[in-house]
């Protein structure tokens, strides 16, 4: 069954570099579905002010309430950042975002802030995560703060971070799919 | 084979969006439940110690809860996270909030909460010394973390009491 359908595949793609117009439309249709993903996503980013406006949940340091594999939507407005908000922040050169609770805040008489994280399920505090010497986080080092939630959906990135052959597979089969079907 | 893949397509698109929509159902309806729970008391018990702690002014506190946290509760409640936190106001530091203590409630049954004489698990510490004499007040703070959707916290001020105006050395 297997062998047929990538014969099938085959032969479509053979047609179809044959038919340069047909093959031109397809394109543009894989075109337009690529970045209206994108256009929707680099909209996202403005609305939210966040470089990154959804998030999966790496670790279990906020269950039971966020398990790994929940998304965040975040929201980056200017509004300050206050005590129990739940935040998404990352440490000076490294890469890995951390969701975690505001513990203590601290804020100076022109506005800016210094804070102290936790994670609900841990036992002390973030400062064993930060840089060394660094006791307390910035207002730029925070990406956002949670406002909604959506379980088990983030699974997909997890599984697609682990076992990135996955990626290449899947979006493989979709390119060759759109590519190859028509609108009879 | 053709109708085998349009089936499961159908099936598991059909499905996503089922679960979609039920998602996006329980996200607005917990817009309409308004639970209002009924804070009796959150005072300061006693102050346990008062010291200056590698040149931080750091303070210990006793603390009296009683709350009924049950109303809080809906159809899309994954727990409640509760703390209590105290705020004060220092020369360097227009606005400080510090979490004393807090707790996760995943049940109904388990929001009713009367304790006396509760020991804060974390120290109201200032950034620098400006402690002594100065006005604490506390506060509760309940947060909704949902099974889907909106995060959301409410909260209520009750106590202000005021530091001594010299460290305990007890």
């Amino acid at each position: 069954m297997m062998k047929d359908l990538v014969n099938g595949q085959v032969e479509e793609l053979g047609k179809l570099w044959k038919n340069k117009r047909q093959l031109s439309f397809q394109v543009l249709n894989l075109a337009m579905i690529i970045l209206s993903a994108l256009m929707i996503w680099k909209s996202l980013m403005v609305l939210t002010k966040s470089e990154s406006p959804v998030v999966v949940v790496l670790s279990g340091s906020m269950e039971p309430a966020f398990q790994r594999g929940d998304i965040l939507f975040l929201n980056n407005q200017d509004d300050p950042i206050r005590v129990g908000e739940v935040v998404v922040f990352k440490i000076k050169d490294r890469d890995i975002p951390i969701v975690h609770r505001i513990m203590k805040v601290h804020e100076k008489p022109d506005g800016s802030i210094e804070v102290l994280t936790k994670g609900d399920n841990n036992r002390v505090d973030d400062r064993g995560l930060y840089a060394p010497n660094q006791q307390w986080l910035q207002r730029e080092d925070i990406l956002g703060r949670a406002r909604g939630a959506l379980r088990y959906v983030g699974m997909v990135t997890i599984i697609l971070n682990d076992y990135p052959i996955v990626k290449y597979v899947l979006v493989g089969i979709m390119g060759l799919f759109v590519l190859t079907t028509k609108e009879n | 084979m053709n109708t085998f893949w349009t089936r499961l397509n159908a099936v598991f698109f059909f499905g996503v969006t089922v679960l979609l929509c039920l998602a996006l159902l329980t996200a607005t309806t917990t817009y309409f439940h308004k639970g209002l729970p009924e804070i009796e008391t959150l005072s300061l018990n006693k102050i346990k110690s008062f010291r200056a702690q590698n040149k931080v002014d750091r303070a210990i506190i006793n603390f009296d809860l009683t709350a009924d946290l049950r109303p809080a509760f809906n159809w899309n409640v994954k727990q409640i996270f509760v703390f209590v936190t105290a705020e004060f106001s220092t020369p360097t530091n227009p606005l400080n909030q510090v979490i004393l203590w807090d707790r996760i409630i995943e049940r109904k049954d388990d929001a009713f909460i009367d304790l006396k004489k509760v020991l804060s698990k974390y120290g109201l510490i200032d950034q620098k010394n400006e402690l002594r004499g100065n006005q604490v007040t506390l506060h509760l703070y309940w947060d909704h973390m949902p099974l889907t959707g909106r995060l959301y916290t409410h909260s209520v001020s009750k106590d202000t009491f005021k530091l001594p105006p010299d460290y305990i050395t007890a």
